[in-house]
């Protein structure tokens, strides 16, 4: 009976513990995004990327948290427990690179090139909703095989418009004749936003080679 | 030799038996490889049952060993019986000491029936052994492997259709694999308790055999230990071996364990002598299969063990024959 209760007590503090982490990885991509459209207004808010970092670091926390509550209990049944963290430090990493990129942002020294905004403005909403579909399907992934499977083609369509959106804005930047080292941040900047959409469909291939091979286990 | 040491020689002899036969036990690999529980407390659990499976249900009742196979005039050559069956038993025990070193799950049947037909064939010449119950149990020998691949392999593709249909998400995946991780440990720890029942036997019935006053209870007690310490000293290599052999969950270690239980439970009723090592390594195989997840290296080096298992044990038992007949 211990050992029962001990399990589902570990269940829902881990249910919890993965709640909160994804609302906050959710709560960063908003603020990225915020930043990203004042940033595109000539009015970027640093309290946005601040918010990023500070979520990031947050996350960190809970990522320690969730793995401790995981491996806490050794007699606890394993099944899941790898594969759980994977998850975990996969969406970890869609956090990392949204605070790698908030700190960019914070330092680059330019205004966005005129000619670019719209499609970065593309790129840019990409990357929200790819990250927003990513969670979605990690949430979903735990109920609903059918639908978190959905997502990840959605997701792998989002990219598809970043890969698009990317190449076209690096076509325009390196047609440009100003000055170099503009050009090459802004490229950089480009780069640093896809490597988020990137990332997030990594994420969601594993959590759809984990829904395929699931149930066949 | 007074009755007393006689009965301590044959005490000692009966330790190592059995210390023998729980080196090769290899009933919770399952458990250990679908991580249910760690090998501590598999150990701990073995350990227990082993001890609680021989007091309560070994009897004392020696195991007729070799009379369908030995073809042997024991009142016309002077052949000493006991020798024979101390042979036999001894000889068992060191092939199945010598395999779980290795880590390597044979069958105890095996090892004993080689010991036979060595034995037969010195005492006896080529009729000392009776050839056509060997060839009958052959067939069965064969039989064994196919019989647990197939059956693991149907329940592992119809568990398979089940779950497909029926888990939505991770979480009915882990109810579900939480509910087979109780059903497995509930299984396999009576499995463990029957196993070391019927062990037991062979390694008591030596001794109640030489007569005295021996209190069974304390010589129960000293064979489920013996069991104990050979799954705790050897058997946890052949445990964590046999449980790496393929992926396992509790659900497919359950699809490996019951269809091998109850291919074992058909064959004693109908007294087919299949092999529970052979049964379950080929449910291994067959739920790799079925699942499509690899094996581990290492199953060849299994069937090589499992076709030298006759001629060690058989040539283990003459060398041995003359020393303990010597001395008996």
């Amino acid at each position: 009976m211990n050992k029962l209760k001990l399990l589902k007590d570990k269940k829902s503090e881990l249910d919890e513990v993965n709640k909160e982490f994804l609302a906050e990885t959710l709560n960063g991509s908003a603020l990225l995004h915020e930043a990203l459209s004042t940033f595109i207004d000539d009015k970027l808010k640093k309290e946005s990327l601040e918010g990023v970092i500070q979520v990031e670091r947050k996350c960190d926390l809970l990522k320690e948290k969730y793995t401790q509550v995981l491996f806490k209990d050794k007699r606890a049944l394993p099944f899941l427990v790898e594969d759980r963290y994977n998850i975990l430090m996969m969406i970890d990493t869609v956090n990392d690179k949204m605070e790698f990129f908030a700190r960019f942002l914070e330092v680059y020294p330019f205004k966005l090139y005129k000619e670019i905004k719209d499609e970065f403005k593309n790129l840019s909403s990409s990357c929200a909703q790819a990250v927003e579909e990513l969670v979605n399907c990690a949430i979903l992934i735990e109920t609903d095989f059918d639908g978190a499977y959905k997502k990840t083609f959605e997701i792998e369509e989002k990219k598809r418009e970043a890969r698009t959106a990317k190449f076209n804005l690096l076509g325009k930047l390196y047609k440009m004749k100003d000055d170099p080292t503009r050009v090459y941040l802004t490229s950089k900047l480009v780069t640093y936003i896809y490597d988020i959409v990137s990332w997030v469909e990594e994420t969601s291939d594993y959590l759809r080679g984990l829904i395929i091979r699931y149930p066949s286990r | 030799m007074a009755l007393e040491y006689i009965v301590i020689v044959f005490l000692i002899i009966s330790i190592i038996i059995s210390f023998g036969i729980g080196a090769n036990d290899e009933t919770m690999a399952p458990l250990f490889g679908s991580r249910i529980l760690n090998m501590k407390q598999i150990l701990i659990l073995a350990a227990i049952f082993a001890i609680t499976g021989a007091l309560f249900l070994g009897e004392g009742v020696a195991k007729s060993i070799g009379d369908e196979i030995l073809l042997l005039d024991y009142g016309h050559s002077g052949i000493n019986p006991n020798a024979v069956v101390m042979t036999i038993l001894i000889s068992t025990a060191i092939v199945l000491i010598l395999s779980s070193a290795l880590g390597l799950p044979i069958s105890s049947t095996h090892a004993t029936i080689g010991g036979i037909i060595g034995l037969g064939l010195l005492l006896g010449g080529i009729d000392g052994v009776n050839w056509s119950t060997i060839l009958v149990m052959s067939i069965w020998w064969l039989a064994s492997p196919i019989v647990g691949f197939t059956v693991t392999y149907g329940v592992v593709k119809l568990l398979n259709k089940q779950k497909v249909k029926s888990f939505k998400g991770f979480k009915d995946y882990e109810r579900s694999e939480n509910l087979y991780s109780y059903i497995i440990l509930i299984i396999i720890c009576v499995t463990a308790f029957s196993r070391a029942g019927n062990d037991s036997s062979n390694s008591v019935g030596i001794v109640v055999g030489v007569g005295g006053d021996i209190n069974i209870i304390w010589l129960l007690i000293i064979t489920g230990l013996g069991l104990a310490s050979g799954i705790i000293v050897l058997g946890r290599i052949v445990i964590k071996n046999l449980g790496k052999m393929t992926e396992l969950r509790p659900s497919t270690a359950f699809a490996v364990q019951v269809p091998t239980a109850a291919v074992m439970l058909i064959g004693t009723i109908q007294k087919i002598p299949l092999s529970g090592s052979h049964l379950l390594v080929s449910s291994f195989v067959g739920l790799s299969k079925a699942s499509n997840i690899p094996m581990q290296k290492g199953l060849w080096k299994i069937i090589a063990i499992w076709l030298l298992t006759f001629p060690i044990a058989a040539i283990l038992s003459i060398i041995l024959y003359f020393p303990i007949n010597f001395l008996i």
